[in-house]
């Protein structure tokens, strides 16, 4: 008996690629989609690759992106909320309402479309928890309602112009010249933190740490990829304010699902909402606060969509029924890596996504191919992108966590 | 096999000692339904105990009391020789008994520290979002692993990338993370293969051997229940039918027992 249960040495794991694509280099394939996109839009426009027109198709991800980091938390508690373009637009148009007709400061009026979006998200969560509807029919139902609010809220010409109130500084501001450095390296700076200490921990506690995979790595390649992303947005006009927004949500979100409680039990209970239950993980709270999130990282993207565009309008959160900022949010989430079943996703999904969906229209905008070309272009790499993430998965045998 | 039961003789306990739990005539009504009639076990520190019987014979109730889950319509419950009142999960974690069901309860998607610790993970300030203390984590993940002789498990692979097996341990290691005085499992060995089975069987030895009580529920008389326990208790109808202590039965001696046919009579054959 003793020499059957003696414990063996442990096991040094190599790892395997199949280990490492469904893992570790998850985002591998579609990072290089990415980059034959990027190579195949250089080849048809001389513009593509200028400064100018990356900081352009940055700046013009954003939006799509915000919502699909938001979309995210949804996704990974094994729902979904349907309605984030029309909280996008309804709180929009409600803080113009209140900038422009009762003259509140944007000061005042973002932070309450930010608000009210997380609490519009926490009602559909309460209304999917309680009474037991799916979040798919409750959010489909309330985005609808949404839309006819915001039609409501407008006035008689259908719009309002934010121009002049302030608001439009948020898509004017660009972080330039020193300041970009600065920026990256406050960065750049919290990352390493985050990377030491969890270094420092681990050798406190007797735990052997590989230096160059845990520490060196990490650090080396976000710094390569900031210096590359600020060189190429000082050579325009610096960090627009919302990429760095963005940025920072991005940052934030990261940190979140990495690092904390809560980011653990969203991934707990998108896999098995009964055994976190049975764990003590409070399943309605976890599942609230994702929609909340969802819902006031919406309404932030809608505030910055109306910045861009000087206003709102019946167009504002993708116009009726979400229009294609509903769908290509979802799509660039989903682009990204994250499951619509649940508990699989990590923090670059968004960024990824929106790039990946960016890209496409604006190069094919560069080319001159219609919209409907972009339509059908980015529908056709939602699958793709899909496809090839099962297709690793049937190959290596392993599913993708 | 031959090297569990060598292990067994060992174990038997001695009947001077306090019981660790002591169920005494107890009945559980569903409505109109009588699902436990006077039922009775004892489980001793350092034993495995199993629970057979047939399907509906009361096993998974009683093991319910037990944890907790439910409560008794009348009887005693005693722990450690004092009586005790045991209305939730909560109550009987807190006394230290552990339950491992049949479903594992596991997130696929987490790793095994991740699993160990789900619901009570040990994390910083709440300024700081309540980050999770990893290392401090993984020191003890390895602690219990290493006490289960699970030394070389992965601890970072997704649980869903391992075998049914090694899920098993990881379950009855989440089980022992905070150091109970009573296991009870609900049918460990049902989804296992034979090996694996015997893996579990060694594991909840190792486990008897560190002085816990071990309750397990199983249908696998012939291969776990007669090489991996101490003692066998048989229910039947809501009642015991018979107690056994385990080198002195045959597995279809348990069987006959198990569905009422006259002890010595050998069925089977
Ligand atoms: N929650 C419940 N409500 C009503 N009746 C129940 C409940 N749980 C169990 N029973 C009944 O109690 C009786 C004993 O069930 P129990 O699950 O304890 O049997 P078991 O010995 O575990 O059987 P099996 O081997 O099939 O798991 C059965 O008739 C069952 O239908
Ligand atoms: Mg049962």
């Amino acid at each position: 008996m003793a020499e059957a249960i003696k414990s063996a040495p442990p096991q040094v794991h190599r790892r395997s690629f199949g280990d490492l694509l469904t893992r570790d280099l998850r985002a591998l394939p579609i990072v290089i989609g990415l980059v034959a996109l990027w190579v195949f839009f250089a080849t048809q426009s001389d513009v593509f690759l200028t400064a100018r027109n990356l900081s352009n198709l940055l700046v013009q991800s954003t939006v799509v992106g915000i919502m699909a980091l938001g979309i995210m938390f949804v996704l990974l508690v094994k729902e979904i909320d349907l309605s984030i373009a029309a909280i996008n637009g309804v709180t929009s148009v409600l803080m113009a309402k209140l900038i422009v007709e009762a003259g509140l400061s944007p000061w005042f009026a973002v932070p309450i479309a930010i608000l009210l979006g997380a609490l519009i998200g926490s009602l559909s969560a309460r209304w999917v928890t309680f009474v037991g509807v799916p979040s798919f029919v409750v959010t489909l139902g309330l985005g609808l309602a949404l839309n006819g609010l915001q039609l409501i809220l407008l006035p008689a010409t259908a719009r309002y112009s934010l121009n002049g109130t302030g608001l439009e500084k948020i898509a004017l501001i660009n972080i330039g010249g020193i300041w970009s450095w600065v920026v990256l390296a406050i960065g750049i700076l919290s990352f390493a933190g985050l990377v030491f200490s969890e270094a420092a921990s681990r050798n406190k506690a007797g735990l052997e740490t590989p230096m160059m995979r845990a520490v060196v790595l990490p650090i080396a390649a976000a710094t390569l990829f900031g210096v590359i992303v600020v060189s190429i947005l000082s050579a325009h006009k610096g960090i627009p304010l919302i990429v760095l927004i963005f940025g920072i949500l991005l940052g934030l979100g990261g940190y979140i699902l990495k690092q904390t409680q809560f980011g653990l039990y969203l991934y707990a209970v998108g896999n098995n909402d009964e055994a976190a239950r049975r764990a003590g993980v409070k399943v309605h709270r976890i599942k609230m606060a994702a929609f909340a999130i969802a819902g006031g990282v919406a309404a932030l993207a809608g505030v910055i969509a109306a910045s861009r565009t000087l206003g709102v309008g019946v167009f504002s959160g993708g116009g009726v029924g979400g229009g294609t900022l509903l769908l290509e949010s979802i799509a660039a989430a989903v682009i990204g890596g994250v499951s619509l079943f649940g508990g699989r996703g990590s923090i670059h999904a968004a960024l990824l996504g929106a790039l990946v969906i960016g890209t496409v229209s604006n190069g094919l905008n560069l080319m001159g191919v219609e919209n409907e070309i972009r339509l059908i272009v980015t529908g056709l790499l939602l699958v793709l992108a899909v496809s090839i993430d099962k297709l690793i998965e049937k190959a290596t045998g392993q599913q993708s966590f | 096999m031959t090297d569990m039961s060598a292990g067994r003789e060992r174990h038997v306990h001695t009947s001077g000692t306090v019981p660790l739990i002591s169920m005494r005539n107890i009945h559980k009504k569903f409505g109109s339904l009588h699902a436990l009639k006077g039922a009775s076990i004892d489980v001793h520190a350092g034993e495995v105990v199993a629970l057979v019987g047939d399907n509906g014979a009361g096993k998974s109730t009683m093991v319910k009391v037990m944890a907790g889950v439910h409560m008794a319509t009348s009887g005693d419950y005693e722990f450690e020789g004092k009586p005790v009142k045991i209305t939730s999960p909560t109550d009987a974690n807190e006394l230290g008994i552990q339950t491992v069901y049949q479903d594992l309860a596991l997130c696929s998607n987490l790793d095994a520290v991740q699993n160990l610790f789900l619901g009570r993970e040990l994390t910083g300030s709440s300024f700081f979002g309540r980050r999770i203390q990893r290392a401090e984590c993984e020191v003890r993940a390895r602690e219990v692993l290493q006490r289960m002789r699970l030394g070389n498990l992965s601890l970072t692979r997704p649980v869903g990338a391992m075998s049914g097996g090694q899920r098993q341990n990881i379950a009855i290691a989440r089980s022992i993370l905070w150091t109970p005085k009573v296991v009870i499992l609900d049918e460990p060995t049902a989804a296992l293969s034979h090996s694996a089975a015997e893996q579990v069987g060694n594991l909840i030895r190792t486990l008897a051997d560190q002085g816990l009580g071990i309750v397990v529920v199983s249908h696998d008389i012939h291969n776990f229940v007669v090489n991996a326990t101490d003692r066998i208790e048989v229910m039947r109808l809501g009642a015991n039918a018979a107690s056994f202590r385990t080198g002195d039965v045959t597995g279809e001696q348990v069987v006959n027992a198990m569905v009422g046919g006259n002890e010595g009579v050998n069925l089977a054959g």
